[in-house]
């Protein structure tokens, strides 16, 4: 189990406030009197870092920035690198200049000593390979300045189209591509492997300076990208030096060139105050085992400039309060370092009470960023959060008094069971699990086979079965059962990549349509890898029973073509570039053995859902947190890329980890996530958290979806909603009373409602999350849901006055039926006023009961 | 930034105009509807007000159109071609009123649609795009709802309908600009969903009810700064000012019209459905979506059985007397030199007739017509083969025809939206996800 590593080495002085509930007002109090964060200059030092520690530096002329970091009084760290003295123990092995870059001399070891007010931090520095000169590679050397000069960034060369005839692909992911563009000349195009145009090298042999890769970038001639080379940089002369050498590729047959392998980033996280400025040094772990310091020669670039800025030497500085990462880049690899910019420091952080590693994790990097969570949520809160969450329902009054009176000290944990194996539960995660892999009915996946469909993911779910095999099934169905017909919906029409497309949004989280037609553009996803994995869809064939029209229908992976259609053939895979034949192949290049070819979908199965494959962990437990929280780690949750890193990568590793090493249990992520203080945070927002959106330091309101939504009017008003199930469009029948709106499926429920809240349809990306607009507030004035409904005999408002109820009581059920809470003294005398003033106490009640389900308290969870 | 300034300039007269269009009690906001109003046409774009082209009205030969009988008719028509009051075009002789008037329309013959199948051809000829299963792509009714804002109350992009994939919805663009969807006009008891209160609430109860939502919402007001109330608080105006205002209600209340006007226009939902689509736009509305088919003929446009009879019977006269009524009806009220009207399916059908004499899916090669709105009328663009199966000249491609209906309406065409994953977006989309160009010989 990883716990946080901050305890122990943080010198920040705690608060001694006793007990579990943390005590926001006191600190807040506290907070008050420490006032604004004292300047820098006058602050104590209490500890200094010098970073990296230990490095090695390898071979001729290498050189390595150091970092000296200072944590002051006020518990921030800064980076005071600029304000530094530097010192070696040795001035024949090494220099070191005033910013802190040590150059190599001679092989040896020395010490360096850094030394800031009246403290001193220092580290051992070993120097090695002085003589040997690193052999030339066009990859690193050449294409590490494409990408340093933002050549072959996304927006420019490295666009899916190229720019005006040039292509360089991303990173220079892909050097011998870029190499023979350069070298060879052409017009690049997209849906094609061949060059259009004049084949005319970009380079000049004979007279390097008037190469077209020179002219360009340095304005000699006119460039849609301006000025990206200065004729005096050490880049110029590079390529320059280059082109007289004769335009090496330097690579070939030679196993030695040592690639990049990872880029590491330090630090990982920074918390800057708005003044705050902060270098990054980026070392590539190169395949050779060495080391290097790259930070020159990497491309910088910020998530969002509001937050932070950076520059060409890995500068960061502060510009508004939030969060942000920076993105780095370098040859066919990125990574990313994050940035919170806080108004101001906390010296004295209280101590949070933490329940499990879930909150180590969120609570860890809360006190770094300075931000105090809010309290423990109230029972009402928690209560009416994990009923929404948990079974898409609203618990009836009597439930919840029973629940607000209860002293059991357990009695959260206790109704997080009872839930986790209440039927309603399985109502609610197979139209969980039915959204995400598309249980709709329509014009070629009928009713039938729609139930057949959704009946297989009810009992997965009822039963708890494994994460992984219950995958695996859907991936790899054949004939008739249930999830083969999900390869239905997409009818013999869709194309075979569209499927891959989406099993990998699904099973991986990752959206690689834009590798269908070339390499992705902000992924280190290539073409060939994305037609490698298409490739396994490339034996399915859809067989139908010709008499009759509407099935039985089924699908198999029928390579030999016994009993084929033959307008139902397998599809050939094609390579949209190369036109050849595609073999089915992982996304390690691996491919597919010949004495492995059958089954393909399951042999695809195996990797996706293999423990080893992170990907395929992390993509649900992602999925299930946003479920819970509103915004996945990764958000959107099945947007994973290298551009778009997780907020809390650590958290993330250690929910994916536990889940498999508990067999894919849906079951033990959900409690785990459930039991956490996280989860069960207030809304009630205070100084420090506010606006915080990102770091779960309290609950976010989320907007109910369209069929929560019905189904919590329907219990709110105690009426039930007048559903309709239809299996053609014509003919259509009232659902049984009592049916849920979860339950419906989407194609068989003509209804108004889920067209004005525009419910999932369930064929096509839900692109927004539940969303406002003019209509819902149409039909909140004017329609059926809110009008004739409250209006019912049997309503909740009708049964309480034939009992005879008084007002104090009818107001008090219909706020524990709607907000699962008691009215306030406030809200109590106030409606019993106006409920006074009213010419019919009926219709009084009844514009209440339209109040309550018309409010921003009942649409949202919070 | 300078649009904000405009916006901040713009402010005090604006304020001006409460008086205009007050909702009383019931205002939330500080600022009044018209206000809202004029801001978002502020912020749409600025060459709008240059351009002739106001707005839209899309009638939609849903199930995929004949152009063989209709706008491009071939030795292998069962019909023939008839001359017109334009010089050297000839229409089927099924559409006499219409050929009266193709001095005022023009006729693209070279459409081409990447699909054979009614979903994926409908959401490519609304959208641009094919269907994919990770991004949803606006219609061209919510890009100009987007790009136009509104002019008045009325809701800027009206549909009947999602249509088929839900390939009339903003996609990925914000919820903002989904369509107003109302139910099929013509019918006897029309009237629009939600745009009437029912019996049992009174005006009075409309107050009451929102009194006490006031002190409902009151403590999470309070409590909770992300729970958008001041989005939720302008669509309640928005929407208590649709029900409330008469201007709204009369736009789509069809009884005000004469009934020699509603016979013109003709019986059932295309007639009508036309007749509602100009009073939309006369009203103020942007785009106008409206199914050209009556529910009452029992027969769409995919005329895969008995293709001559239902083209000649049912699905063609209807749209030659609506059409060239609205054509007329335009003009009259000085709207035609400011409403583009485009008439399209998602594709056409076989040079080939099947065996239950019908004609199947054809997307390789069909017709449309538009006009209006500043679009040169006379024209023929493209033409197809001799048999009307391929494109012989001049291709042309939903971008295309999009990127003609942004210019028109000075909308800037090569524009891009970011989508999922960052990717830019055009709103004119052409085959192999290119740059449509608007038809030069149109605009």
């Amino acid at each position: 189990m990883t716990r946080g590593k901050s305890e122990g080495r943080r010198s920040r002085r705690r608060l001694p406030i006793p007990g579990v509930v943390l005590l926001a007002g006191s600190v807040l109090a506290a907070l008050a009197v420490s006032g604004a964060a004292v300047a820098e200059e006058t602050q104590p030092v209490e500890s200094l870092r010098l970073l990296p520690g230990n490095p090695q530096i390898w071979g001729a002329e290498a050189s390595q920035q150091f970092l000296l970091l200072a944590r002051f009084a006020d518990g921030l760290e800064r980076d005071v690198t600029g304000q530094a003295r530097f010192d070696l123990s040795d001035p024949q092995v090494a220099e070191v200049d005033a910013a802190g870059k040590v150059v190599a001399r001679s092989n040896g070891r020395v010490v360096l000593t850094a030394a800031f007010q009246d403290r001193t931090a220092s580290t051992r520095v070993v120097i090695d390979g002085i003589s040997e000169e690193r052999p030339f590679s066009f990859a690193r050397d050449i294409g590490a300045i494409f990408t340093k000069t933002g050549c072959n960034n996304s927006e420019c060369h490295g666009g899916v189209k190229g720019q005006g005839g040039l292509k360089l692909s991303v990173n220079a992911l892909f050097p011998k591509e870029d190499y023979r563009w350069i070298t060879k000349g052409g017009i690049y195009q997209v849906m094609s492997a061949e060059a259009a145009g004049e084949q005319k090298p970009r380079i000049d042999l004979q007279d390097p300076e008037q190469s077209l890769l020179l002219l360009k970038p340095t304005l000699a001639l006119p460039h849609g990208g301006g000025q990206r080379l200065n004729p005096e940089s050490a880049s110029y002369r590079t390529l320059v030096r280059w082109i007289r050498d004769g335009a090496p590729y330097g690579e070939e047959g030679s196993e030695e060139i040592a690639r990049i392998e990872r880029l590491e980033v330090l630090p990982r996280e920074v918390v800057l105050d708005r003044k705050g400025r902060h270098r990054l040094l980026v070392t590539a772990h190169m395949s050779n085992g060495r080391r290097e310091d790259v930070s020159e020669q990497v491309l910088y670039e910020s998530n969002d400039h509001e937050i932070v800025e950076v520059d060409e030497a890995g500068v960061v500085t502060a510009k508004g309060i939030g969060e942000s990462a920076v993105m780095i880049r370098a040859a066919g690899q990125a990574t990313s370092a994050r940035f919170g910019v806080i108004a101001r420091p906390l010296p004295r952080y209280p101590e949070v009470a933490k329940r499990n590693y879930v909150d180590e994790h969120v609570f860890g990097k809360l006190e770094r960023f300075n931000i105090i969570p809010s309290e423990t949520s109230s029972d009402s809160e928690f209560l009416r959060r994990i009923c929404l969450d948990l079974t898409g329902t609203l618990p009836p009054a009597d439930r919840v008094r029973e629940f607000l009176s209860s002293v059991d000290p357990d009695k959260r944990d206790a109704l997080i069971e009872t839930l986790l194996n209440s039927p309603e539960y399985v109502d609610y995660w197979t139209y969980f699990f039915s959204e995400l892999l598309r249980v709709y009915s329509g014009a070629t996946l009928n009713a039938e086979h729609a139930l057949i469909y959704e009946d297989w993911v009810r009992k997965n779910i009822a039963a708890n079965a494994p994460y992984d095999r219950m995958a695996r099934e859907r991936l790899a169905a054949q004939g008739f059962s249930g999830p083969a017909w999900s390869y239905w919906t997409f009818r013999d029409l869709t194309p075979v990549p569209e499927i891959a497309t989406e099993q990998i949004r699904v099973f991986l989280g990752r959206r690689l349509g834009c590798a269908q037609c070339h390499n992705h553009p902000f992924e280190n996803w290539s073409q060939d890898q994305f037609w490698g994995l298409a490739a396994f869809f490339g034996d399915m064939t859809q067989i139908m029973e010709v008499e009759k029209i509407r099935g039985p229908y089924f699908v198999i992976d029928d390579i030999e073509g016994h009993g084929r259609r033959k307008d139902r053939s397998p599809a050939k895979i094609l390579h949209p570039r190369t036109k050849e034949q595609v073999r089915p192949s992982f996304p390690d290049g691996s491919v597919l053995p010949d004495s492995r070819r059958r089954d393909l979908r399951m042999r695809l199965a195996e990797w996706m859902t293999a423990p080893e494959n992170p990907y395929f962990a992390e993509a649900i437990v992602n999925r299930i947190w946003g479920h819970f929280f509103g915004r996945g780690i990764v958000e959107p949750v099945d947007d994973f890329r290298a551009t778009n890193p997780p907020t809390h990568p650590e958290l993330l590793k250690a929910l994916s980890r536990d889940f498999v090493d508990h067999g894919f249990d849906l079951k033990h992520l959900l409690r785990t996530i459930l039991r956490s203080r996280t989860y069960q945070l207030s809304g009630q927002a205070n100084e420090t958290n506010r606006d915080d959106k990102v770091n779960y330091s309290r609950a976010l309101p989320r907007l109910l979806e369209a069929p929560v939504l019905l189904d919590a009017i329907t219990r709110a008003t105690g009426v039930d909603s007048e559903l309709v199930v239809s299996d053609e469009p014509d003919a259509s029948s009232g659902a049984p009373p009592g049916t849920r709106a979860i339950n419906l499926i989407p194609g068989m429920v003509p209804s108004p409602f889920f067209e004005v809240y525009n419910r999932n349809d369930r064929r096509g990306v839900p692109e927004n999350k539940p969303q406002l607009t003019l209509l819902q507030s149409l039909h909140r004035l004017s329609g059926p849901t809110f009008t004739s409904r409250l209006t019912r005999e049997g309503s909740r408002v009708d049964r309480l006055l034939k009992e005879g109820a008084g007002d104090r009581r009818i107001i008090e059920d219909l706020y524990l039926s709607a907000f699962t809470r008691f009215p306030s003294d406030r809200e109590l005398s106030g409606l019993e006023a106006m409920l006074a003033e009213q010419p019919s106490r009926r219709e009084g009640l009844q514009s209440l009961t339209w109040a309550l389900v018309s409010s921003r308290e009942f649409v949202h969870n919070h | 930034m300078k649009r904000q300034e405009r916006v901040q300039e713009a402010w005090p007269h604006l304020r001006g105009r409460r008086e205009f269009l007050r909702v009383g009690a019931l205002s939330y906001l500080g600022l009044g509807l018209s206000d809202y109003f004029q801001l978002s046409s502020l912020m749409a774009s600025p060459n709008a007000k240059k351009a002739k082209a106001q707005a839209c009205i899309l009638i939609w030969m849903h199930g995929g159109q004949s152009h063989l009988d209709t706008w491009d008719v071939k030795g292998n028509s069962g019909f023939k071609p008839i001359s017109t009051n334009a010089p050297g075009i000839q229409i089927s002789e099924l559409l006499p009123r219409v050929s009266r008037h193709m001095d005022k329309l023009s006729i693209i013959r070279s459409m081409k649609n990447e699909s054979n199948a009614h979903s994926e051809g409908t959401y490519y000829a609304m959208t641009g795009h094919m269907p994919t299963t990770t991004t949803r792509f606006p219609s061209v009714g919510s890009v100009v709802a987007k790009e136009l804002g509104t002019r008045t109350s009325v809701p800027a992009y009206v549909t009947t309908g999602r249509g088929r994939l839900n390939s009339r919805s903003a996609g990925f663009v914000e919820p903002h600009y989904e369509p107003f969807i109302i139910p099929e006009p013509g019918a006897k008891d029309f009237k629009v969903t939600d745009l009437v209160l029912p019996d049992e609430v009174s005006v009075d109860a409309l107050h009451a009810r929102h009194a006490f939502l006031k002190l409902v919402d009151e403590r999470y007001r309070q409590m909770e700064n992300h729970a958008n109330f001041a989005k939720v608080d302008s669509y309640n105006e928005r929407a208590l000012n649709l029900i409330t205002s008469p201007a709204v209600r009369n736009a789509f209340d069809l009884s005000q019209e004469s009934e020699k006007i509603k016979e013109a226009y003709g019986p059932g939902r295309f007639g009508q459905g036309t007749l509602l689509a100009r009073r939309l736009v006369e009203a103020g509305c942007r785009f106008v979506t409206i199914d050209g088919w009556n529910k009452e003929a029992k027969h769409d446009w995919d005329t895969h059985y008995r293709n001559d009879y239902y083209v000649k019977e049912e699905l063609v006269p209807p749209l030659d007397r609506a059409l060239s009524t609205l054509l007329v009806d335009l003009e009259a009220r000085g709207l035609f030199e400011s409403t583009i009207v485009l008439v399209m399916g998602e594709f056409g059908r076989t040079p080939n007739i099947n065996p239950g004499r019908g004609r199947d899916h054809w997307g390789h090669c069909w017709s449309l017509v538009l006009g209006g709105g500043g679009i040169k009328g006379g024209q023929v663009v493209g033409a197809s083969d001799e048999r009307g199966a391929y494109v012989a000249e001049r291709l042309v491609t939903i971008g295309d025809l999009f990127a003609t209906v942004y210019k028109a309406l000075g909308i800037d065409w090569t524009k891009t939206y970011l989508g999922p994953g960052r990717r830019p977006i055009y709103i004119a989309n052409s085959i192999g996800d290119k740059q449509g160009e608007p038809v030069h010989e149109l605009v």
